[in-house]
């Protein structure tokens, strides 16, 4: 149930952030929704890997306790790093836009960038 | 422009399918508890002597998919550092005004948050935390400090220029470290130390210093981009 619920939620917030990737044009929330596009995918990855009254993989001693699938949180520890890492380096180069057309709408750069090379 | 709108939208719409269809497929082709993980679960603590079975497998079993995503990092934070090098930079931090509170609790947090920082990384093979999540920690007390002091004062302490040659050499024993056990006549990438005893605080074989450096090349990472961050657009 908890598995279920945790991948419908992660294809809506998946749908909701690509969207927004697309239809807005300030690229700072381009980059959030690329962040929420992030997270849903990781949380469909851990709740793949959930179960009922599973704990966390983590050993205490001894007997078989009911463990929650260590893969996927594995997987997505190395997609946390990885976002963090695309997420720095995408503002910079919004930075470097902005510094240039002073602005962060993405359509008025696109124009300003048609009106520069016609120049 | 419209006709671009509606093709991405269709090319969304496809794509969310997809992500559907994908999960649908997980769902059906493989039990969602996973055969794998129940391997690992049984195998790991005598095999690598760690009682975290999720950094057991990050950083033995998939050491190698590891180190690549150390290396992406590194990356980034080169990216970070060579575009904005470019960047006009502004004249002076502004210094946020003193204020008693801001100053007094950081002199209060500062030292344990590092502490924090230090133990998570330190003992990722035993409980919840490891070097990306320690360093980040750091990281973060050092932006405490920076928001308290101003980031050229910081700055001035804590970057330059020793921490430039600390992180690139940490990068270097961090990817030279997996070959080491070939020197000594072992098997690479884990043959290092031997696994020990699960629970202990020296246990895990290799996997605490693999922590240790990532710690410290995670930590070094956050505080440049922070502060790379800081000393371009002015403010914090």
């Amino acid at each position: 149930m908890l598995m279920i619920a945790g991948v419908i939620v992660a294809v809506i917030l998946f749908g909701i952030g690509l969207l927004g990737m697309i239809f807005r044009r300030d690229l700072i929330i381009k980059l959030l929704s690329l962040g929420l596009v992030n997270g849903s995918v990781m949380l469909c990855l851990v709740s793949l890997g959930s179960r009922a009254d599973g704990i966390a993989p983590i050993i205490r001693g001894p007997g078989n306790a009911d463990y929650v699938n260590p893969l996927p949180q594995a997987l997505v520890l190395s997609a946390i790093v990885i976002n963090f890492a695309i997420l720095a380096l995408a503002l910079v180069f919004v930075m470097l836009l902005v510094e240039h057309y002073h602005s962060t709408d993405s359509q008025r750069i696109e124009h300003e960038i048609k009106r520069e090379r016609e120049l | 422009m419209r006709h671009r709108r509606i093709g991405l939208s269709i090319y969304a719409i496809i794509l969310v399918c997809c992500f559907c269809g994908l999960v649908i497929a997980l769902f059906s082709y493989q039990e969602p508890t996973g055969q794998l993980g129940a391997i690992y679960l049984s195998r790991a603590p005598s095999e690598t002597g760690a009682a975290n079975i999720v950094t057991a497998i990050y950083l033995n079993y998939r050491l190698y998919d590891t180190l690549f995503e150390i290396l992406i990092f590194s990356v980034a934070v080169l990216g970070v550092r060579f575009y904005l090098s470019d960047y006009r930079e502004k004249e002076i931090v502004e210094k946020i005004p003193e204020s008693q509170i801001v100053r007094t609790s950081a002199d209060l947090f500062f030292p344990p948050i590092f502490l924090i920082g230090i133990y998570l990384t330190l003992s990722g093979h035993l409980s919840p935390g490891g070097g990306f999540s320690g360093g980040v920690v750091a990281g973060t007390a050092l932006l405490l400090c920076a928001v308290a002091l101003g980031a050229n004062t910081v700055g001035k302490r804590f970057y330059e220029p020793t921490l430039r040659w600390l992180e690139w050499g940490v990068l270097l024993v961090v990817l030279s470290l997996p070959l080491l056990p070939i020197v000594v006549g072992r098997l690479p990438f884990t043959g290092l130390l031997p696994p020990g005893t699960m629970g202990k605080v020296i246990s895990g074989g290799s996997i605490p210093i693999y922590n240790l450096l990532i710690g410290i090349k995670v930590f070094i990472g956050t505080w440049v981009i922070i502060h790379y961050f800081m000393r371009h657009r002015g403010e914090v």
